[in-house]
């Protein structure tokens, strides 16, 4: 945290969170290098704040966008009088305002995210975390308005929007806290999200997608109600190869449902192709309706994935 | 089919019990671990296919129990001891007469003929049948049971294994005796001959062996090469009247079909006396002859070898042993007035130490001194009482003689001669003239070597642990000193007292009973074979007994030797007598293997019914059986076939 003592020194004494409890989440290098990259959304947002970002709201900024008729009421300074003494008509000058971006982290925090075997416990939730918790630090660096909320089959908690990099320690304390514990449900969960926030803006989905009643409604969701979804699917290879042999009873660790299984060799093969299937379907239902996807392996170096794998996909610039 | 084990009933109880457990076993529900997986609906993806395949499934399952309950169906029935009825009823009892003479020493077998005859053993051992039994026992000069009639192939083994050859020829007849004595009243007897066939015929002292008709009797023939040349005599002596030399007397025999070529070599206390390169036609038997030889030899050993381009299969009898009698300076005291005749006799031998006194002399001084002499003659003087050494008498008179002596013979003459006995060896007394003489009386242990018409006239005998001779005249009143007989008669009696004859055998042969003299006061002596092997053996009649097996030297001396020496070694020395043993046996140095054997006009047939791991048990089937099953069933298990 060396980067973010030399800069919010005063912050470093206000942090509510332990050292220890954030050291784990990304160390000085990597916010170092996370701080020169910029959050890009495919569509301008709106904002109640000017920022780096250019909307489609016409208004106060320097940059001329177009021209419309006037109407009674306009600001006369506003009118384009070259144009009047050309073509003899009143039409107002429009302007591009920039705004600052809305950016909500949904993260998974259902049982199947910290699931794992004893010396791998939680890898997908710590993974996630670390995710959010980078993509966070890169929207506050840029004075987006940063806000974290995690799911399970409702909307577990929420960090309400911030701004500025000072909040950074925020983002942390809350992701600290979370713990994954409860079923999958994310059309409910997402349902519950955009009712509570009508500001609309890019939504950044940290989750498994180990959704029983299938991760296409929860994504639905935030289309239909013109958020722009960013899905990042957390992903641990060796779900695709469970270490199982023989006479089994299998439950699931969120609803509980029990199967009765003779695990052989052609089984976990057959598992494994039924795990890549799935992986692909998610993949092309994201493609299909242009939802960017990015498969986050947790085998993958995490910084590797951030500082590649983002910029690969052009999450990054 | 018949149950040798478990009864049947028995067999079905234990069956039920347990194909009744794996069935509940297999109807109870299978208790799983339980495991969590993050998301189930993966699982379900793929189990709807294997639900298609459930009823394949349970039949799987049926296939696993039927696999499990046929295993127990098999060790069930191995419990039971399956037999053919066939098999059980009739099961052979064999006898196995090994030949472990010394023609089995042959090398033409592998590399022993008796090694062979072993392994063709073996496999008669490993081809028996459960309900086979089989004695094993090892023929040379005696048969030898190598253990109880047993069908335990192992214990079989075991006593094969002790099975070693002999220096000695097989007691053919004794064995067979043995063998059909041991099978009489059993079924299926069996007389196994393994050997090669070099025999002789099965004849004893109680006439020709017979077979009973129902004993089948089988000849196993073992060998196949026939050249060989061996050593068949070998023969030592010193001369009698100059026993510082001695000549040897050797044969040798090409018992094969083809000439040979051999080198004899004959060793006198290991050092080589004479080498010899000898040409042999075929069947043929040469004598050498090797006189006057002389030196300290103590031990003789002829040795032959064969020539490039001979063969001789047989190392057994390429060697001879054989031990020069030892000689010693007998120390002979004369008491005469003065006797020229017995002197010069006396002279005759360099070995005796002779010492002449009178007969005051001796009364006074000489008996009472405690010097030992190993013979005293007594010429025409009789000793108030005997002396502790052998003695002489002659001419005996008073009460100190050993015999009784009566009434003057006037012209006696030996009318009977007991002309076996040592001392008269090599004399002819018929003739002697006698002018007068007494007649002698002999005790009931006496022997009356001698005799006139009128009584007798020389008695040989003993008295406590000393020999004496009594010769009834004075041999000065006879022309008994002009002949050669009287030197000779008075060196045989030295030579009989002190175990010197010239009828000493220089070497005993192997498969003999051997009766060696040896003094012991326990009834023991031990006896040092060639290897080195000291046992002990009986002492009957002041001989020791053993049955020897094997060529070489021998030493024997008494387990309680006490003798009052010097030194502990001539103690041990002093007591122990040395001796040869030799084979020396044609008709074992004759290899060429027997095809057919012929007992009392009956021939023995081939071998039949063994076959090498073909065990009749089915017991042992079945537990294979149960164990392939059990292989089957694990790996279809782990693989998942099964389940």
């Amino acid at each position: 945290m060396g980067f973010l003592d030399s800069i919010l020194g005063r912050n470093v004494a206000l942090g509510a969170v332990p050292r220890g409890a954030n050291a784990d989440l990304f160390d000085d290098d990597f916010q170092r290098k996370l701080d020169y990259l910029a959050l890009v959304s495919k569509r301008a947002f709106a904002g109640r704040m000017r920022a780096d970002r250019r909307t489609k709201k016409t208004g106060a900024g320097i940059e001329f966008a177009d021209h419309r008729d006037y109407q009674p009421g306009d600001d006369f300074r506003y009118l384009d009088w070259n144009v009047y003494q050309r073509f003899d008509r009143l039409l107002l000058r429009l302007f591009e305002e920039e705004e600052d971006l809305a950016i909500y982290f949904v993260i998974d925090a259902s049982t199947s995210m910290g699931f794992g075997r004893a010396e791998a416990e939680g890898k997908k939730f710590r993974y996630a975390k670390r995710v959010a918790a980078a993509l966070a630090y890169v929207g506050l660096a840029n004075l987006d308005r940063v806000s974290l909320t995690s799911t399970t089959d409702k909307v577990l908690s929420r960090m309400p929007a911030t701004r500025g990099k000072a909040r950074i320690f925020k983002v942390f304390k809350y992701l600290s806290e979370l713990e994954s514990d409860g079923c999958t449900n994310l059309e409910d969960a997402l349902k519950t999200f955009v009712a509570q926030n009508k500001r609309r803006g890019l939504v950044v989905l940290a989750s498994d997608l180990y959704d029983p009643h299938g991760f296409e409604r929860g994504i639905n969701v935030l289309r239909y109600n013109k958020f722009d979804p960013f899905v990042v699917h957390v992903v641990d290879r060796e779900d695709a190869k469970p270490k199982l042999a023989g006479d089994v009873l299998l439950y699931d660790c969120e609803t509980g449902d029990e199967r009765e299984v003779t695990v052989t060799a052609r089984v976990l093969e057959r598992f494994e192709i039924a795990y890549k299937e799935y992986l692909e379907e998610i993949e092309r239902f994201c493609s299909s309706k242009q939802v960017p996807y990015i498969q986050a392996d947790v085998a993958v170096p995490f910084d590797e994935l951030i500082l590649r794998v983002f910029r690969r996909g052009g999450f990054l610039r | 089919m018949i149950f040798a084990g478990l009864p049947f009933t028995a067999l079905i109880g234990i069956f039920g019990v347990a194909a009744a457990f794996a069935t509940a076993l297999y109807i109870l529900k299978l208790r799983r671990r339980t495991v969590a997986v993050p998301f189930s609906k993966l699982w379900e993806r793929i189990l709807r296919d294997k639900e298609a395949t459930s009823l394949f499934s349970k039949l799987k399952r049926l296939l696993s129990l039927f696999v499990q309950l046929a295993l127990l169906a098999l060790l069930a029935l191995a419990l039971g001891d399956p037999r053919a009825t066939a098999s059980f009823l009739k099961g052979r009892n064999l006898v196995v007469l090994v030949d472990a003479s010394a023609s089995m020493q042959a090398t033409d077998g592998s590399p022993t003929r008796l090694a062979a005859a072993k392994k063709e053993v073996q496999k008669l051992i490993r081809g028996l049948g459960g309900a086979d039994r089989m004695l094993l026992a090892q023929m040379d000069a005696t048969v030898t049971p190598l253990g109880p009639m047993s069908g335990d192939t192992s214990e079989l083994e075991r006593a094969l294994d002790t099975i070693h050859a002999t220096d000695t020829r097989a007691d053919y007849s004794r064995a067979l005796r043995f063998a059909t004595d041991s099978v009489r009243g059993l079924e299926n007897a069996e007389i196994v001959v393994v050997s090669d066939g070099r025999l002789g015929e099965a004849t004893d002292a109680s006439g020709k062996v017979k077979l009973e008709a129902d004993i089948r009797f089988t000849y196993v023939p073992i060998g196949t090469a026939s050249r060989n040349v061996g050593l068949t005599a070998f023969s030592v002596r010193r001369y009698p009247l100059d026993k510082s030399r001695y000549e040897v007397m050797l044969e040798i025999t090409n018992t094969g079909p083809e000439p040979e070529e051999v080198e004899l070599s004959l060793f006198g206390d290991k050092n080589l006396v004479d080498l010899t390169k000898l040409r042999l036609g075929a069947g043929e038997r040469l004598p050498r002859f090797y006189p006057n030889l002389s030196g300290a030899s103590r031990t003789l050993e002829a040795q032959i070898k064969a020539l490039p381009g001979s063969q001789d299969t047989l190392p057994a009898d390429d060697h001879a042993y054989a031990l020069l009698p030892e000689r010693r300076r007998a120390k002979v005291l004369v008491v005469s007035q003065g006797n020229s005749y017995l002197e010069a006799a006396l002279l005759l031998d360099e070995y005796l130490d002779v010492r002449v006194v009178s007969p005051k002399q001796y009364a006074e001084t000489t008996a009472t001194s405690g010097v030992t002499q190993d013979v005293v003659i007594f010429d025409g003087a009789t000793p108030a009482s005997p002396p502790r050494a052998h003695a002489i008498y002659l001419d005996p008179r008073g009460s100190g003689s050993p015999v009784k002596v009566e009434g003057e013979l006037k012209q006696p003459g030996f009318d009977r001669l007991t002309r076996n006995h040592p001392i008269l060896r090599w004399t002819a007394l018929d003739d002697v003239n006698v002018a007068r003489g007494h007649k002698l009386v002999a005790e009931s242990a006496d022997k009356v070597v001698g005799a006139s018409d009128q009584g007798a006239i020389l008695i040989a005998g003993q008295r406590g642990s000393f020999k004496f001779v009594a010769l009834g005249f004075d041999p000065r009143e006879s022309d008994l000193p002009l002949r050669v007989a009287w030197p000779v008669l008075l060196l045989n009696c030295i030579n009989w007292f002190t175990d010197e004859d010239a009828r000493y055998i220089s070497s005993f042969r192997t498969g003999d009973v051997w009766r060696v003299p040896v003094v012991s006061a326990s009834g023991q002596a031990l006896l040092t074979r060639p290897d080195g092997l000291e046992i002990a053996v009986p002492v009957h009649d002041g001989r020791a007994v053993y049955l020897g097996e094997s060529a070489g030297f021998y030493g024997v001396r008494p387990l309680d030797a006490h003798v009052v020496s010097p030194s502990p070694k001539d103690a041990v020395e002093g007591t122990r007598t040395a001796f040869a043993a030799n084979l020396l046996d044609v008709e074992e140095s004759t290899l060429e293997p027997v095809k057919e054997l012929v007992v009392d006009g009956r021939k023995a047939g081939a071998l039949v019914g063994f076959q090498i791991g073909v065990r009749r048990e089915l017991w042992i089937y079945l537990l294979l059986a149960a164990l392939v099953l059990t292989v089957i069933e694990w790996i279809t298990y782990h693989r998942r076939i099964t389940v």
